[in-house]
């Protein structure tokens, strides 16, 4: 009894961490998600009543007076209860749905949306911005949008099957080896957000995710010429040296230095992100410490190799630098 | 019919069963009574030596049946194999033509003389032989764990000795430090004050101020940084990096020699390039696109991101490294071998990305390079 009690309040509190809006379905902060927050309200309501009534259905065919009874043995409730009505409850639901997963599309296109590409990568996405010129700005695991304005992101993988999900903003999308699906949505007002990788990828899958900042739109766009200048940290020197000596730039860009590698995520301005690891660390001098000398153990099966070598100096240095790359 | 044979059969049950635990007694009881004499001057009677040599010859042919001989090239394998030999096992199996140290005559077995006795195999029994080594009889058996690819330099070698007289096998095993028999006398200027350098052992394979090393597969050293040169001895010291070849010489080095021996290699101008094996300028061309630009597919930096100018004084140097050893030591990263350092733990996770066809790429890139640029741009940054 105790036992099952525990058991209760344990998952008692697992639905109250649901409620948090950072990375909840139901906190609907954009038009797109605040319609399928709807719809889910009404399917869910309507399946309620549906059941009631299932229920009291059944207690009078089972208890009820007989002339009850006979006539919801009689074909016109058969083919009222038993065919209309679901055919039309479900195709009204089916047509509701599509709709809504049409909205957002039609709305965006006729609004000039930002265009954001997004490829899922074990286990970290990799964040292109596709500016007016034709240029493009490349980021990693955070999405920054303007608030208010319509964005459009085409999703791609690098690999296997993942799924984008920001479920404040809107419904997942997969990502499919060989297509580019598209999502659309609005975020309504400035915030942080969480998403995550709703597909099972691999290793890493449950570390994957990610934190979406939508800003005012005068901010993004400051926001955006920053992020599109090269490298310009407050702290070179020896973490910079260090960096660059110890083969980081195979794998990573830092713009503005010799490292361009394409494999893992760019680091032009990765200090100025929420988070390290694809949401897994705080940015912070000790979260990129940690993440340098024990990601194997943070996240294990990540594709990084492993470099345990640096000394608590080099490391330091290290850190500094990345941390600097704002 | 049955009936009473199964009758005596099980009348006579007990009698095997007390004959049998008899016999466990009869032997506990001899070997507790120290009847048996295993002095070494006492020898084996005759009919223990047949029954021990049976045992022997048919545990190596039975248990080195499934062993695969790769091709093997004497030219580049004896060198190695010999110098080798001269070091580890010459000791007790004697130098040809030279007779053996009394305190190893008096071993029983005796060691056989290998000019006569290695004929006597085949490649698989020998491979196994040096591989695995015997109970028993004082053979060791390989020291560099996982490292079979060295074996066969010593295999090689045994299948080239019985031909060879004194000065043959004496010009193989000393290789280069043969014509330095002077080498002592090396500390050049910048060593005065830290002693003399013994690189008898070193030079018997690697490079000097004015020789290739005797092997492709012997690493070239001179103009590798002292750091990588530190760490690699330290990590042979430590048995954290496997190489029956480099291990029993590392042992026998403190702190002040490897520092010693680091710095004077650090120092050493590498000779004249060496005579570039003719490549196919396609797989060369390959090499050069997987240093320069790696592999984004498939998930590989490029090569000259950490094995290029201006890199962490303890990554190794590449250029002018020979094909074979660059390529020997990525199938040994490859097949797990070298994870066990910090380092080595790096270039396991990209060596096992590469295909066979990249490998051999970046093996022939690496070794048409030019130390000497490496040099230059090392000048020119200074």
């Amino acid at each position: 009894m105790r036992y099952a009690l525990k058991t209760i309040c344990v998952m008692a509190l697992l639905l109250i961490a649901g409620c948090d809006d950072k990375q909840s379905a139901f906190a609907a902060l954009g038009p797109v998600s605040a319609r399928i927050t709807f719809l889910t309200w009404i399917m869910f309501i309507g399946a309620a009543l549906i059941t009631v009534l299932i229920c009291v259905l059944m207690f009078i065919s089972i208890a009820g007076p007989a002339d009850w009874r006979h006539k919801l043995t009689g074909e016109k409730s058969i083919i009222w209860g038993g065919i209309v009505f679901p055919v039309v409850t479900l195709s009204a639901l089916l047509i509701y749905g599509f709709l809504i997963l049409k909205a957002g599309g039609t709305w965006v296109r006729a609004e000039n949306p930002v265009h954001i590409s997004v490829i899922g990568e074990q286990w970290w996405w990799r964040v292109i911005y596709r500016h007016d010129d034709g240029h493009t700005t490349e980021s990693a695991n955070e999405l920054r949008i303007p608030a208010g304005r319509p964005i459009e992101i085409e999703l791609s993988t690098a690999d296997v099957i993942h799924s984008f999900w920001i479920p404040a903003y809107a419904g997942k999308i997969d990502m499919i080896p060989g297509r580019i699906n598209t999502l659309h949505f609005v975020a309504d007002k400035p915030g942080i957000v969480s998403g995550q990788c709703a597909e099972y990828c691999g290793g890493a899958h449950a570390l994957m995710s990610f934190y979406t900042v939508a800003m005012t739109p005068s901010d993004y766009d400051a926001w955006l010429v920053k992020e599109r200048s090269n490298a310009a940290p407050a702290l070179a020197g020896e973490g910079k040296q260090i960096f660059l000596s110890s083969g980081c730039g195979g794998c990573h860009t830092v713009r503005g230095t010799p490292a361009d590698g394409k494999i893992g995520p760019d680091l032009t301005h990765v200090g100025s992100r929420q988070s390290l690891g694809a949401g897994i660390l705080p940015n912070t001098t000790e979260g990129f410490a940690k993440w340098v000398s024990q990601h194997k153990i943070i996240k294990p099966e990540n594709l990084m190799p492993p470099f345990d070598f640096f000394s608590e100096s080099e490391l330091q240095s290290l850190s500094l630098y990345l941390n600097s790359l704002e | 019919m049955t009936e009473p044979l199964k009758i005596r059969l099980r009348k006579l049950l007990p009698w095997a069963l007390g004959f049998f635990a008899g016999g466990i007694v009869l032997v506990l009881a001899i070997a507790y009574s120290g009847i048996f004499n295993i002095a070494a001057t006492a020898g084996h009677p005759a009919w223990l030596e047949w029954l021990l040599a049976l045992g022997k010859e048919r545990s190596v042919v039975v248990n080195s049946k499934p062993v695969d001989v790769p091709e093997l090239n004497l030219t580049e394998l004896v060198p190695l194999g010999a110098a080798h030999f001269h070091g580890g096992c010459a000791t007790c199996h004697r130098i040809p033509g030279q007779p053996i140290n009394p305190v190893y005559d008096q071993m029983l077995p005796p060691p056989p003389n290998l000019q006569i006795h290695a004929p006597m195999w085949t490649r698989q029994q020998l491979f196994w032989m040096v591989r695995h080594g015997i109970q028993f009889t004082g053979m060791p058996s390989w020291s560099g764990q996982g490292r079979d690819d060295e074996v066969w330099a010593v295999v090689a070698f045994l299948q080239a000795l019985p031909l060879m007289g004194e000065e043959d096998y004496l010009k193989y095993a000393n290789g280069n430090s043969k014509v330095n028999s002077q080498a002592q006398n090396y500390p050049a200027n910048q060593f005065a004050g830290k002693g003399r350098i013994n690189l008898t052992a070193c030079d018997r394979c690697h490079d000097t101020h004015d020789k290739q090393p005797t092997s492709p597969y012997v690493p070239s050293l001179g103009g590798q940084d002292s750091a990588y040169l530190k760490r690699t001895l330290h990590e042979y010291r430590e048995d954290l990096r496997q190489s029956g070849f480099m291990e029993p010489i590392a042992a026998e080095l403190d702190d002040k020699h490897i520092d010693n021996l680091a710095d004077y290699y650090a120092s050493l101008t590498v000779p004249v390039a060496k005579s570039v094996q003719p490549v196919s300028p396609a797989k060369v061309e390959l090499g050069r696109q997987l240093a320069e630009h790696g592999d984004r597919l498939r998930k590989v930096p490029a090569c000259l991101s950490c094995h290029g100018v201006n890199k962490r004084p303890d990554y190794p140097r590449l250029a002018g490294q020979s094909e074979h050893y660059i390529r020997q030591q990525l199938q040994v990263l490859q097949r797990g071998i070298r994870a066990k350092t910090p380092y080595g733990a790096i270039m396991t996770t990209i060596a096992k990305r590469l295909t066979e066809q990249q490998a051999e790429a970046a093996a022939a890139f690496f070794a048409g390079q030019l130390p000497a640029d490496h040099k230059a741009a090392e000048s020119l940054r200074r």
